[in-house]
């Protein structure tokens, strides 16, 4: 077993809080018309944010550095596990959202909600807030790989505008098309979904880079 | 012999503290004492050699090999213990191990099985559940069944009662036996005069003496400063007293 796999398992056996699972339920939200919905991906990083506070009680980076690994790779194994959880949490949504989209399109309660729908832009949506985690709370966490408050607020906040302004955009009437319900063969809504996705990996790999660099200059 | 940990010159600064210059080498089968008073630089000395720490000078080599370059090949052959830290308190021991055994190569279960006998640890228990003599059992148990050909222990000894203190100094002896190299810092000198070859003493921060125990208790003997280790510590950092008091 390569040592990034044995990293992980460890991640999930060890250091992963109950919650950061418990906490991928909020994906089950994709379905709530009149809500906004997009708070679900906020709760998903709520629940990682927990193992971070569950590993930081249980001297977990610690142990992690102590073991036949390199100590960058302390980093890695908890971006792998971020984005793991992300993943699972944004397969489910994604699945929900087909649902909505192909079963569910000309449902009532979708088509005259005032809040945000669940359809490709939504989906660009959550891959955004977890970028925003990624780059503001992990790489921030790593600065000291101890304190995790100042990041995990900064992240609060600039998840908030952005879950607000997500929120606010498909109002102005040049973007309704945005909150649309029948999107399924809309080729500018799969675009924009795909633009997301190269954003989220574009800023989880150079994020976890740059906490790379700064965990090795830690003292522990 | 082969040379199996070599530091030369480290130096670390702190706002307050600076460990300067300090370097020593341990060989296969030797045991080394890493002695000072509280504060001295043992636990950063330990820290640097471990690259916990960044050291602003210094080089560091394990088997020959920089830690920098073979980090993790090297950390394969060396076992860690520092003291009555406590790891994923709420995990079972058993849960704990499953996991940590999967990363080292030379996992024994064999000696797995027997340290955990001899220290008398519980696999069902959790780390929070034992006390912090058994703690520091814990942690060497891990240390002491991956087959480590050098062992850095940081206060292995403290909390321990002295039947357990005198059974690990036995183990130490036992495995120095085998070629196992042991490097453990201490303040409880009695510990060493039972087992250790060499001592590297570091006093404010400085390499006070690094090399053969009863070379440098002879030495010390014959310049009148102390028969033990005890006395030639009590000597020295008295004289800081003195000096503070002057």
């Amino acid at each position: 077993m390569k040592n990034s796999r044995k990293l992980l398992n460890k991640e999930i056996s060890l250091a992963a809080s109950p919650l950061s699972w418990l906490f991928i339920s909020f994906a089950l939200m994709t379905f709530i018309p009149g809500y906004p919905i997009l708070v679900g991906a906020f709760f998903a990083c709520f629940g990682v944010f927990q193992s971070f506070q569950s590993g930081r009680e249980n001297n977990d980076i610690l142990y992690t550095v102590l073991l036949p690994v390199k100590k960058t790779d302390a980093v890695k194994a908890k971006y792998r596990f971020t984005v793991m959880i992300q993943m699972i949490f944004f397969i489910i949504s994604a699945l929900l959202t087909l649902l909505r989209m192909i079963f569910l399109n000309k449902a009532g309660p979708y088509v005259e909600n005032p809040m945000m729908n669940a359809n490709q832009a939504y989906l660009a949506y959550l891959l955004l807030v977890f970028a925003l985690f990624n780059t503001l709370f992990l790489c921030g966490f790593f600065k000291t790989a101890y304190k995790f408050g100042r990041p995990f607020v900064s992240f609060i906040v600039v998840s908030f505008i952005f879950i607000l302004a997500a929120e606010v955009l498909h109002h102005i009437p040049e973007c309704q098309f945005l909150n649309d319900t029948d999107t399924l063969c809309n080729t500018t809504m799969w675009g924009i979904l795909a633009a997301a996705m190269a954003v989220y990996i574009l800023f989880t790999a150079v994020s976890c880079r740059i906490a790379m660099k700064r965990f090795d200059r830690v003292d522990m | 012999m082969e040379k199996i940990l070599s530091v030369k010159n480290i130096k670390k600064e702190y706002p307050k503290f600076t460990l300067d210059n300090i370097s020593f080498e341990i060989e296969e089968g030797k045991i080394m004492g890493l002695i000072g008073r509280n504060g001295a630089g043992k636990t950063t000395t330990i820290k640097s050699i471990l690259n916990l720490i960044h050291t602003s000078g210094g080089e560091i080599e394990y088997f020959g090999k920089s830690l920098a370059e073979h980090e993790s090949e090297i950390k394969q052959q060396i076992g860690y213990a520092g003291g009555a830290v406590d790891y994923y308190k709420k995990k079972k021991i058993k849960k704990i191990i499953s996991v940590t055994r999967k990363f080292y190569s030379g996992w024994d279960d064999a000696e797995y099985r027997k340290y955990l006998e001899l220290f008398e640890l519980d696999e069902d228990k959790t780390p929070s559940e034992l006390s912090e003599g058994m703690k520091v059992k814990l942690n060497l148990t891990v240390a002491l069944s991956h087959g480590a050909k050098l062992l850095i222990l940081d206060e292995p000894t403290s909390g321990l009662d002295p039947v357990s203190r005198d059974e690990l100094l036995e183990v130490f002896k036992l495995l120095a036996g085998k070629g196992v190299a042991i490097l453990f810092s201490t303040h409880i000198t009695s510990d060493l005069d039972k087992c250790a070859d060499s001592i590297t003493y570091i006093r404010k921060g400085q390499l006070q003496f690094t090399g053969s125990m009863s070379d440098y208790i002879e030495q010390c003997r014959r310049e009148g400063i102390g028969e033990t280790l005890e006395e030639i510590m009590i000597h020295y950092e008295k004289e800081d007293l003195h000096e503070k008091f002057a």
